[in-house]
């Protein structure tokens, strides 16, 4: 427990001075508002760029507010989550191709609090970036499109909160094991699709499956989820969290003699 | 009393031999110099006994309560931590305690000379600085084993200097493992050998073991002149050889003692400029085990 301090107080400095405790949180801010604004200001954005062809009539309908929320996690679920991978996918296997873990490996470190410390900073930073788009985007969609209840908003982004944190664990792990970052965005990216995938073709008879969770959460805003699938769905993500953990602190510990000396 | 064991410690990749059969033992309180040339096995030996590689076979043997500290060959930092931030954190990883790691790391950055750079980001430093903040780290929380992977190879003669005169300071309560090529600083600081080529470990021994057994000491005797020198020559029987004005005599149980050659030259009155005795230095020993082996 102590050298998990010792190593978040670490990965904290590091989040902050290479400003990654900035830029993300101001990326997901920015995905947040650009969904509402632009679909607010969508006719005037047409007319600008030129306008319709004479005669042609477009009608473009206003969305409700769960619609602007529901397309707001659909941003983050492209291009946020590319964004998180792309920020950590060097955090352990950059450390050791650089060859900046060598000092670390030879001492006398648990490597579970080696890779708990990275997961913890990362799921912090990620935490808290996706909160702050998603309020900046709720308070976007409470002025253009008109409000929903904050406890629901609540609830869906306690749910989301959940598939964030299994994907740095996902994450976490593919540096863990890969041999360099590009190959650590590779593995995480499939894997993401996999589980988008998977839960595509066999989502509807599998109602356990964490790639639900997204959905679930967008379902606080019109009601509530089915409750035995939505906690089902997070039990499972907690325990492959769980292994997940175990998996990343082995493979840390075991591809310690790729480091480069 | 033996710090550590290494018994035919053997590393391979794939059919490639890295290390091969590698056997020896460190002496608590001793220095021992790993030399051997490009590709010759010394970073893959230092990087088994950090632990940092398994063997393939072989066997490790470390004291109960060995602590240890490495220093790579090229040390990596994490740039945007400070000189004593990277340390303090280092001390603690290896065990010391909270309030007592800032102070060690304090005290140990003023000993390798970097106590106006405390504070300063290590992305700011030179080369010779990271040098010496790798050292730093390897000794902050008072290792009783150093490895040291080509300690002083990247730094300028002063530097070098420098840290030799460091690392012999240390040598009182560590015992210390380094390879190097740089041989004239080899030999002023080491209680043991190890000459290792292609794997293997071709010689191993103390300084003056080594030399008696590879180098060939000569008495050398400087003329005036090339004629003065074939006269000294054609004067005595002793194997000798003459190069220029230059006549050199082999030390050996038939030859002369340095003695002898004094007496006389002194009692001939020979029209010499001086004499000297000529010791083989440790780069000529290393190169002639290696072309032998």
């Amino acid at each position: 427990m102590k050298q998990f301090f010792m190593l978040l107080k670490k990965e904290q400095l590091e989040n902050i001075r290479n400003y990654k405790i900035y830029w993300i949180p101001a990326i997901f801010i920015l995905l947040g508002i650009l969904e509402p604004t632009t679909n607010y200001f969508l006719p005037q954005i047409i007319e600008s760029s030129g306008g319709l062809p004479e005669g042609a009539v477009l009608e473009i309908p206003t969305p409700t507010p769960e619609q602007m929320l529901a397309a707001i996690v659909e941003q983050f679920q492209t291009i946020g989550i590319a964004v998180l991978i792309l920020a950590y996918m060097g955090t352990i296997a950059g450390e050791r191709k650089s060859g900046t873990a060598t000092l670390l490996y030879v001492r006398p470190l648990s490597f579970r609090a080696y890779f708990l410390s990275k997961w913890t900073m990362a799921s912090v930073i990620s935490l808290v970036s996706v909160w702050l788009g998603f309020l900046a985007g709720y308070y976007y969609t409470y002025l253009f499109f008109g409000e929903v209840e904050l406890i629901k908003v609540l609830q869906m982004m306690g749910t989301y909160s959940v598939w964030v944190l299994f994907i740095m664990a996902l994450l976490l792990v593919a540096s863990a094991i890969s041999p360099n970052s590009g190959f650590a965005a590779a593995i995480a990216f499939s894997t993401y699709l996999l589980i988008q995938l998977t839960d595509g073709l066999f989502g509807l008879n599998w109602t356990f499956s964490p790639g639900k969770i997204p959905q679930y959460g967008l379902e606080w805003l019109i009601g509530a989820p089915d409750s035995s699938g939505l906690w089902g769905a997070i039990g499972i993500a907690v325990l492959l969290i769980l292994l997940l953990f175990a998996i990343g602190s082995w493979a840390a510990q075991r591809n310690k003699a790729k480091t480069k000396v | 009393m033996n710090i550590v064991e290494v018994e035919n410690l053997t590393k391979r990749y794939g059919a490639e031999s890295a290390v091969e059969d590698l056997s020896f033992v460190l002496e608590k309180g001793t220095a021992t110099a790993l030399i051997g040339p490009n590709g010759a096995g010394k970073t893959t030996s230092l990087s088994m006994l950090a632990n940092l590689l398994s063997p393939t076979s072989g066997k490790i043997t470390m004291e109960k309560d060995v602590s240890l500290g490495f220093l790579p060959q090229y040390p990596q930092f994490f740039p945007w931590l400070t000189a004593v931030e990277f340390t303090e954190l280092a001390a603690k990883i290896s065990g010391v305690e909270t309030k007592q790691a800032r102070l060690q790391s304090i005290q140990t950055l003023e000993f390798v000379g970097l106590e106006s750079s405390l504070h300063k980001k290590i992305g700011s430093f030179s080369g010779g600085m990271k040098q010496r903040l790798g050292l730093a780290q390897a000794i902050v929380h008072r290792p009783n084993l150093l490895l040291l992977d080509e300690p002083i190879s990247a730094l300028d003669p002063t530097g070098r200097r420098e840290i030799m005169n460091l690392l012999k300071s240390l040598q009182q309560d560590t015992t210390i493992l380094y390879s190097t090529h740089i041989l004239n600083d080899a030999e002023e600081m080491t209680d043991q050998l190890l000459f290792m080529k292609d794997g293997r470990l071709i010689e191993q021994g103390s300084l003056k073991e080594v030399k008696k057994k590879h180098a060939n000491p000569y008495i050398q005797i400087k003329f005036r002149n090339h004629t003065s020198a074939l006269e000294f020559v054609g004067s005595h029987t002793w194997k000798c050889e003459v190069e220029e004005n230059l006549v050199l005599i082999p030390v050996s149980n038939s030859g002369p003692t340095m003695q002898q050659v004094l007496h006389i030259l002194s009692t001939e009155k020979q029209d010499i400029i001086g004499v000297e005795f000529q010791d083989a230095s440790l780069e000529e020993i290393f190169l002639k085990v290696v072309a032998a082996k």
